[in-house]
């Protein structure tokens, strides 16, 4: 499935400054093909996120529209939206995403039990011991390192086998055996024919990637 | 590694009240002339089964081996559960149910020993289940 | 894991939260149900004392200690002996609208070996009254014999035992069933046996304002209905007028009294149930929004795995539903363990008739005060749960960086 962004841009208002509003993302148009894992870089604020976001289904832009296929997504009401969004992208964020109050299988799962679908915990298994985390299984968040929950948060997103993956700093928290273990699950995923956008600083992406762009001050440029 | 139990901990503050409340708020009638009634006696039975209830309840706590503390909290519920048919029951109050020993005592012994005697089941339970899944 | 208990779950992981809550809601439950049945039971007690009383006008000794003495006898049940001539129940006899007088004769007994306190005995005319006997007749059929009594429900005595006042050995021949009244205290025989206890008691030297000799022509109380036509307040002027040293109740100024401490009670234990409620809503609101901002990034994450926003605000609802029906069960329960088994208690305390409502009508309350609190503890949590599915999921995930 092919998510396409078609001049999207992003701009907020200030209440100070020398003008009363500025760019986080300036009109750009964009293509995640499936098959493909791509690439974003660019310093901290360039827009990064704002763009993730904005691709996600999660954050409405200014101008333009975000197609999955040939649905616009934010044309749909929001119960429409969310259950697409579970069953067809999956989001990495950068931040700390995995629920305090659930082990890390049942954080695995979460996003599969939302909308009752299939059985994944064989999937869910599978994952585990492909990220190193099955013997945390029956664990709480607060007794794992941000490693693992970095995994943890992969695995719940590779679980449920979505055609777009978005993940935003995955590498992050990892050293360089698991980087190399998650990159090559996102590569594998992405041979399996999902679309794949991974937004980094760390330029060892690049090596699995079939596109690259870069991020900055909300101008997105083609990475040669 | 000692494991502190709610359950233990509230019995030993509900037998306190037992064994406290007896002689005083929750005791039974005072006779102007002195003479002790039969709810007396009902009275005194129920001080020595709240000091029996303590102690159960702080060997509760301090024994670390879980199938003991199981058995000593076992032991307090009945201990407990005796405590529900003393006052009335096993011993005679007076005859007129507006007199303080069948309006205060009574109820409230009854009450405490019922809530002593679940606390003390429920955390034998407990404490015999926990004893059992580490073997 | 099926998203509903995902709810479950995060009330179960979170004791310590999960426990706040529930004991504020069943400060609720407590409060509600607590009070409604107190003041149930008031309510019940006056009709009980209203339909129990019979008469339209009481007579009683002239002084002001005799009136309130019957009063709190009727009450509270405490000792009531208190005298006048006999032949003031001719008089009455003959004032016209007078369809019934019946006398009755109090005696405070010394001790009764049933109990170490003075208990009350009430002598009637079986063939007159109509006051106790059909009350007597709902559990007692054949007539009382010399030294037989029947006994008021509080009276721990059964048929068949034999009470001792002043040495004289008393059957127990029924006992009556409650009426949340002081009445519920006393033992009733007919006026011949009370000749014999007085007569007992003058022997053990306990000087009464009676003698044996003259009991027919002294009598504590008469109780009088009025034919029908004629207008109460004149015939209770008219006895008034014809009798001496005695003055005339109207039972219906009596009953306003105990009406009006009742109103007066009823008031406060509303008033008191108004503000436990107010303080517990306001405290709810602010414990929901306090949570919801510390559970911000969880929604969040929620969201941004496809949540909608009305799964999101019905997830919260159904938290606050779940944890006010603990609470609120919780709340029935410990107030059910306060006012039952101490009803006794609460009634001398009170001093004002005192009859548990029915089964029916105290389930009929707990499920009132069940609904009230999961309705009003929801409500609490509708301002958070209207904000938690609000979350910008962006946003917050970002400022958690």
């Amino acid at each position: 499935m092919i998510l396409s962004a078609e001049q999207i841009s992003k701009r907020y208002f200030r209440k100070s400054g020398e003008a009363n509003h500025f760019y986080a993302v300036k009109p750009l148009s964009m293509t995640l093909n499936p098959g493909t894992v791509t690439v974003l870089c660019g310093r901290s604020g360039s827009g990064k996120t704002t763009l993730l976001h904005m691709l996600s289904g999660l954050l409405t832009p200014t101008e333009g529209k975000v197609r999955l296929g040939e649905t616009d997504l934010y044309s749909l009401p929001d119960r429409e939206l969310s259950k697409l969004r579970n069953a067809s992208i999956g989001v990495v964020p950068q931040a700390r995403s995995v629920l305090d109050t659930l082990t890390v299988r049942e954080n695995i799962l979460l996003a599969s039990s939302l909308y009752g679908t299939e059985d994944r915990r064989e999937e869910a298994q599978r994952w585990m011991e492909t990220l190193h985390i099955d013997g945390l299984a029956d664990s709480r968040a607060a007794e794992l390192s941000g490693g693992e929950l970095r995994r943890t948060a992969i695995a719940r997103t590779l679980c449920l086998h979505p055609p777009v993956i978005l993940a935003d700093e995955p590498t992050g928290d990892l050293d360089d055996e698991n980087t190399q273990l998650v990159s090559g699950c996102f590569r594998k995923a992405a041979e399996e024919g999902a679309a794949v956008l991974i937004v980094t600083h760390e330029s060892d992406a690049l090596n699995i990637a079939d596109a690259a762009f870069r991020m900055d001050g909300g101008q997105l440029s083609a990475l040669t | 590694m000692k494991q502190f139990s709610p359950g233990a901990a509230a019995a030993l503050l509900l037998s306190c009240v037992i064994a406290v409340g007896s002689v005083s708020f929750l005791g039974p009638c005072v006779h102007v002339d002195g003479s002790f009634g039969s709810c007396h006696w009902a009275g005194q039975a129920m001080l020595g089964i709240g000091l029996l209830l303590v102690i159960l309840s702080v060997a509760g706590l301090l024994v670390k081996d879980g199938r003991v503390r199981a058995g000593i909290l076992f032991a307090a519920a009945a201990a407990a559960v005796l405590g529900i048919f003393v006052p009335g029951t096993l011993i005679n109050l007076c005859g007129m149910a507006t007199m303080r020993c069948r309006a205060v005592m009574r109820p409230a012994m009854m009450l405490l020993c019922a809530l002593t005697a679940l606390s003390c089941l429920l955390s034998g339970i407990a404490a015999y289940r926990k004893a059992g899944s580490k073997t | 894991m099926k998203r509903g208990s995902l709810a479950i779950k995060n009330l179960l992981r979170k004791p310590g939260r999960t426990a706040a809550l529930v004991i504020l809601t069943a400060l609720l439950a407590l409060s509600v149900f607590g009070g409604s049945v107190v003041v149930g039971s008031l309510r019940q007690g006056l009709n009980s004392l209203e339909s129990r009383l019979g008469a339209d006008i009481i007579v009683v000794p002239s002084s002001a200690q005799s009136k309130a003495s019957f009063q709190n006898m009727l009450l509270q049940g405490t000792i009531g002996a208190f005298y006048m001539d006999g032949e003031n129940l001719d008089r009455v006899r003959e004032v016209e609208g007078v369809e019934t007088a019946a006398p009755q004769v109090f005696l405070a007994s010394l001790k009764a070996d049933c109990c170490s306190v003075k208990i009350q005995v009430i002598g009637f005319d079986p063939e007159t009254d109509f006051f106790v006997r059909p009350w007597i007749e709902q559990s007692h059929t054949r007539e009382l014999g010399d030294l037989d009594v029947v006994v008021g429900c509080k009276v721990e005595a059964e048929v068949g035992e034999i009470l001792r006042i002043y040495d004289e050995r008393c059957k127990v021949v029924g006992r009556l069933a409650p009426t949340g009244t002081g009445l519920d205290t006393a033992v009733y025989c007919n006026l011949s046996t009370m000749k014999t206890l007085l007569a007992a008691a003058e022997e053990k030297g306990v000087s009464h304002k009676v003698s044996s000799d003259e009991s027919d022509d002294q009598i504590s109380a008469i109780y009088v209905k009025v034919k029908d036509g004629y207008d109460i307040d004149q015939v209770n002027s008219k006895i008034q007028g014809h009798t001496r040293k005695c003055s005339a109740v109207r039972t219906k100024s009596m009953l306003t009294d105990v009406s009006d401490s009742l109103s007066a009670i009823s008031g406060t234990v509303a008033t008191l149930i108004g503000a436990v409620w107010l303080l517990a809503l306001v405290i709810l609101v602010v414990a929901f929004v306090m949570i919801a901002n510390e559970r911000k990034r969880e929604f969040a994450v929620l969201r941004l795995l496809g949540t909608s926003r009305s799964m999101l605000g019905g997830m919260v609802l159904k938290e606050s539903a779940l944890c006010s029906l603990a609470g609120g069960i919780l709340g029935v329960l410990t107030a059910s363990m306060l006012v039952f088994p101490f009803t006794t208690l609460i009634e001398t305390s009170l001093g004002l008739p005192y009859l548990r409502p029915s089964a029916g009508t105290i389930l009929g309350l707990a499920l009132a005060s069940l609904a009230a609190t999961v309705l009003v503890g929801s409500l609490a949590s509708s301002w958070a749960s209207f904000r938690l599915s609000r979350v910008d999921p962006g946003t917050v995930l970002r400022e958690g960086n």
